[in-house]
């Protein structure tokens, strides 16, 4: 009887060190407001045509983990010289929207993502042309445009990514298809480049970036976000699989659960 | 992940970062489409077309010879006055035709630049002429791209007198 005794209190100790040293373990997840500058503005410069500067700024917030209210805003200045005109534009531009991560965070400290999003923009800007050239048998002709401000709304989705290069740091990417909505109408001159959308010599008009961005890791959580599901039914072994995931665990459930 | 982020990150820079074309693939050319006829059974032998520039007939704009229903001509407009005037010297018989007009320069693109835009609004012809018939009173860089049997005005000459 003292030997059954002895047993179950040492089988209690052991059992209850174990919950300590789990405790012990358990991880925090931090997340907070993300904010970043896109480092392609910088580039472009260099890379097309015209004197072009600008500037973007972008923040982002976790909500439930994997939705990610956005906004970006930013400024850009355009000065083409073509052999018959010379085109100025320059403005400032906002864009509101949200991005959904699309992968599964595969530990507490797994912060990397893509995402797809939305955006709805905005821009005011103002444009003017001046040494317009055209000649013909009668002669030649040179006039000019004065500066009107001019207002753009359009629509975008997006796709790109986000991941942690050191603590708290981030790089990413974001491609961009772009709808013009509304753009403020001009007989003689259609913007040929809207601050926020870039070229419109197309209907839909791609555009290309990526920033860097600190994370104010001001949130904490031990739940690791669900991944979220677009469609279909989840089989019970991958339900189990992902609740065991769930605990606080360091997330070997690894990439062979779909469904995201 | 982070590899691939980063090398996705570069191919798709450099897949944008590609300049686009500097190539003018549109007409800046704006002229006005113009067919002549005198009747069904004769032609025009002789075609010479001059501007008159305040009042001084300027240099020789076309210059033909047996000329059918279905040739067209490209004429230019004033880019300074809300009227143009040609000397038509059609058969060795000389008419003159005034156009009147208003014209805005407009944006046509990036690489092609602008071109001018006209509207016809009256005209104005000495008695050689026996109508002028205006088909499509826009003369804009499109213009030269009208297809046969299409023009901006066709000028019919008094057949007696040519």
């Amino acid at each position: 009887m003292t030997k059954i005794l002895a047993s179950t209190l040492v089988l209690l100790l052991i059992s209850s060190l174990q919950g300590f040293s789990q405790k012990k373990a358990e991880e925090w997840r931090y997340e907070g407001p993300r904010v970043g500058i896109d480092l392609s503005r910088f580039l472009t410069p260099y890379m097309q045509k015209g004197k072009r500067n600008g500037w973007e700024l972008q923040a982002d917030v976790p909500y439930k983990g994997n939705w990610f209210p956005t906004v970006e805003m930013g400024m850009q200045w355009f000065d083409d010289q073509h052999d018959g005109f010379r085109y100025k534009n320059n403005g400032t531009y906002a864009r509101l929207g949200v991005d959904m991560n699309i992968v599964k965070f595969e530990s507490m400290k797994d912060h990397d993502f893509a995402f797809i999003g939305a955006r709805y923009g905005y821009s005011l800007f103002n444009q003017s042309t001046d040494g317009i050239g055209y000649s013909n048998y009668w002669g030649t002709i040179t006039t000019s445009i004065p500066g009107r401000t001019m207002h753009a709304h359009w629509a975008e989705l997006v796709f790109g990514m986000k991941g942690e290069i050191f603590s708290n740091f981030f790089l990413g990417w974001t491609f961009r298809a772009k709808f013009p909505l509304s753009v403020s109408n001009d007989q003689i001159m259609k913007p040929y480049i809207i601050p926020g959308i870039g070229k419109t010599t197309t209907d839909v008009p791609f555009d290309f970036s990526f920033g860097v961005y600190y994370r104010f890791p001001i949130f904490r959580t031990k739940k690791l976000p669900k991944p979220i599901k677009v469609g279909g039914t989840t089989h019970p072994a991958e339900k189990d699989q992902n609740n065991q995931n769930y605990q606080g665990s360091s997330g070997t459930g690894g990439r062979s659960s779909g469904g995201y | 992940m982070r590899f691939y982020l980063f090398l996705i990150s570069l191919l798709s820079f450099a897949l944008v970062s590609c300049s686009d074309g500097n190539g003018c693939y549109e007409s800046v050319d704006t002229v006005m489409v113009t067919s002549f006829s005198v009747d069904s059974f004769k032609y025009i032998k002789t075609l010479v077309i001059k501007g008159i520039d305040r009042n001084d007939v300027g240099d020789t704009i076309v210059i033909d010879q047996d000329s059918t229903l279905t040739k067209r001509y490209s004429l230019p407009l004033s880019l300074s006055a809300d009227s143009t005037g040609f000397v038509i010297n059609a058969n060795g018989k000389k008419d003159t035709l005034y156009i009147r007009h208003s014209m805005v320069i407009s944006f046509i693109s990036e690489n092609c630049g602008f071109a001018p835009d006209y509207l016809i609004s009256g005209l104005r012809y000495t008695s050689g002429i026996d109508s002028v018939k205006i088909s499509d009173k826009k003369v804009n860089p499109h213009s030269i791209e009208k297809t046969t049997n299409d023009q901006n005005i066709s000028i019919y000459f008094s057949s007696a007198a040519h």
